[in-house]
């Protein structure tokens, strides 16, 4: 087994398809699992109990349940009933919904460590509900999350390969194309891991960033 | 920092536009008293933290609470700030009830929130919003609660940072500032609403004698100069009995002996008002 160069810079335009939607899946389900996280971890803390029973349940769910599971069921049961979602959107959304239940998880823990004393100030100055959660609880929360939730996006961003299986176009999809189409397997995935790893870097440095910063 | 001598001398201490409305005439005809605790008791679980407790303040009139730890003094302002409930009793604010509407029925969240803010608090620990600056911690709850323009609140704000001798500091962080410079803030925070009622509660008590010093001299000049009603929890005896009208001292969640400072200091009746007060001044 030999390294063809030719045949892998031959691939390198399809990866780069590849890369791209990886992009566009991750920004977008990244975009509903840190907004989605937050109001589930608001809507769990402010709702009456049978309300938090409701989120619990739907959390344990979507953490518990294979991702795989979940992307086969939307795309194979559901045309079934009837109700047909294209892959992109599938893929964006368990993945979006899934890691904000990681994320609910991340801004619940960052909300108790909110000194108590700081709510009684908002009382003591007659803030309503709403600017307290507002001005005064939501940004200290996500201030004090973002290590995390960071570290939550780069999982996300890694199993977004997964999407491969419901036929996303993916860097990982095209990878699996390529080799499907040539029956060379070496050069598509040696490529696809590096380019994987190479589009770490930005959030390691974000993170290293804001560790810095905030230590 | 200046001294609120030569704070009173420079430039009348209280903003102008403040003066006119701290401690202004109870809104309620018949209001006798600005605030009123009636046969309070509170407890925490099976503990009880205050005993039938009545306590009544004049509008305007400066009352110290002293006692020793654990004796309910901090809960008896918490309670009035509505951050506790109490257990059984009532509690009025320039006679009308903070639990209870004229049916008897537990009040709504916004008409619990009208009397609320009749009352001001600041706390031991400053509790400054720390992802705000110093003029976004000021113009928060004016800008929300009274809804005044950003240019207005702005305005205000820093009058009362003038007031403070920290104008200074208008951008920094509360972090970026020492103990006593924070607690300046948090007061001019809880002034900044017109509260008519002022609730101290130990608000030196984190700070170092020296920074303890210019907090102080903040409430001096409140006292001194505005008809704010003020409920001081405070160890600074010589501080206490300067701004103080009367004295309560607590015990185990009673008031056990009250009056003029010059009374409790000089001839305090109770032997634990005398045990307690020998303790903390041979500290
Ligand atoms: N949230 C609470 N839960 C349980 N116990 C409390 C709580 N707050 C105060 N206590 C208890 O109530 C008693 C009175 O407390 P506090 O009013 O803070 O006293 P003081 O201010 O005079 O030191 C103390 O024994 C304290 O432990
Ligand atoms: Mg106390």
């Amino acid at each position: 087994m030999t390294w063809d160069w030719s045949y892998a810079v031959e691939i390198v335009p399809n990866l780069m398809v590849g890369v791209w939607y990886t992009i566009l899946v991750t920004l977008a389900s990244s975009a509903i699992a840190l907004i989605g996280g937050l109001l589930l971890a608001i809507l769990e803390i402010a709702s009456t109990r049978l309300g938090r029973t409701f989120v619990r349940f739907w959390l344990e769910l979507a953490r518990g349940v294979p991702i795989l599971i979940l992307l086969y069921f939307t795309f194979y049961v559901l045309p079934q009933l009837g109700i047909t979602i294209p892959a992109i959107p599938i893929g964006i959304g368990v993945l979006g919904v899934v890691y904000a239940a990681y994320c609910s998880e991340v801004y619940r823990g960052s909300l108790i460590t909110i000194p108590t004393e700081l709510r009684d100030a908002c009382v003591a100055l007659n803030l309503s509900q709403y600017v307290t959660w507002q001005r005064v609880l939501v940004p200290l929360m996500i201030k004090r999350a973002v290590p995390a939730l960071l570290n939550y996006v780069l999982g996300l961003f890694r199993e977004t390969a997964m999407l491969f299986a419901i036929g996303v176009p993916v860097l990982m999809g095209e990878a699996q194309v390529a080799g499907n189409e040539s029956f060379r397997f070496l050069e598509p995935f040696t490529l696809a891991g590096i380019i994987y790893m190479a589009m770490n870097l930005p959030f390691l440095y974000l993170l290293s960033r804001y560790k810095d910063k905030h230590a | 920092m200046l001294s609120a001598a030569e704070f009173s001398h420079s430039r009348p201490f209280v903003p102008e536009a403040a003066t006119e409305a701290h401690g202004v005439a109870p809104k309620s005809k018949h209001a006798k008293w600005a605030i009123e605790f009636e046969r309070i008791s509170k407890f925490f679980g099976a503990h009880r933290v205050l005993v039938d407790l009545d306590l009544q303040v004049q509008p305007g009139e400066k009352v110290t609470l002293i006692g020793p730890s654990g004796s309910g003094k901090t809960t008896v302002l918490r309670l009035a700030m509505t951050l506790e409930k109490p257990t059984g009793g009532d509690i009025r604010i320039f006679g009308e009830s903070i639990l209870f509407d004229s049916a008897g029925k537990p009040l709504s969240t916004s008409q619990e929130a009208r009397i609320r803010r009749r009352c001001g608090m600041v706390f031991q620990q400053f509790n400054l919003f720390p992802h705000l600056t110093v003029l976004q911690n000021l113009v928060l709850a004016p800008t929300t609660v009274l809804r005044q323009s950003k240019e207005q609140a702005e305005n205000t704000a820093l009058e009362y940072l003038r007031m403070v001798g920290l104008e200074g500091k208008v951008h920094a962080y509360p972090a970026q500032l020492s103990g006593g410079q924070q607690q300046r803030i948090a007061i001019a925070r809880a002034l900044i609403l017109k509260p008519e009622i002022l609730l101290l509660d130990e608000i030196t008590s984190a700070l170092d004698p020296e920074l303890a010093g210019e907090v102080l001299d903040v409430v001096r000049g409140v006292a001194h100069e505005t008809k704010v009603t003020l409920l001081i929890v405070t160890h600074e005896m010589r501080f206490a009995r300067e701004v103080s009208d009367r004295i309560a001292v607590f015990d185990a969640g009673r008031i056990i002996e009250q009056g003029s400072p010059d009374k409790i200091f000089s001839y305090p009746e109770c032997d634990r008002t005398r045990a307690f007060l020998q303790s903390v001044l041979n500290h």
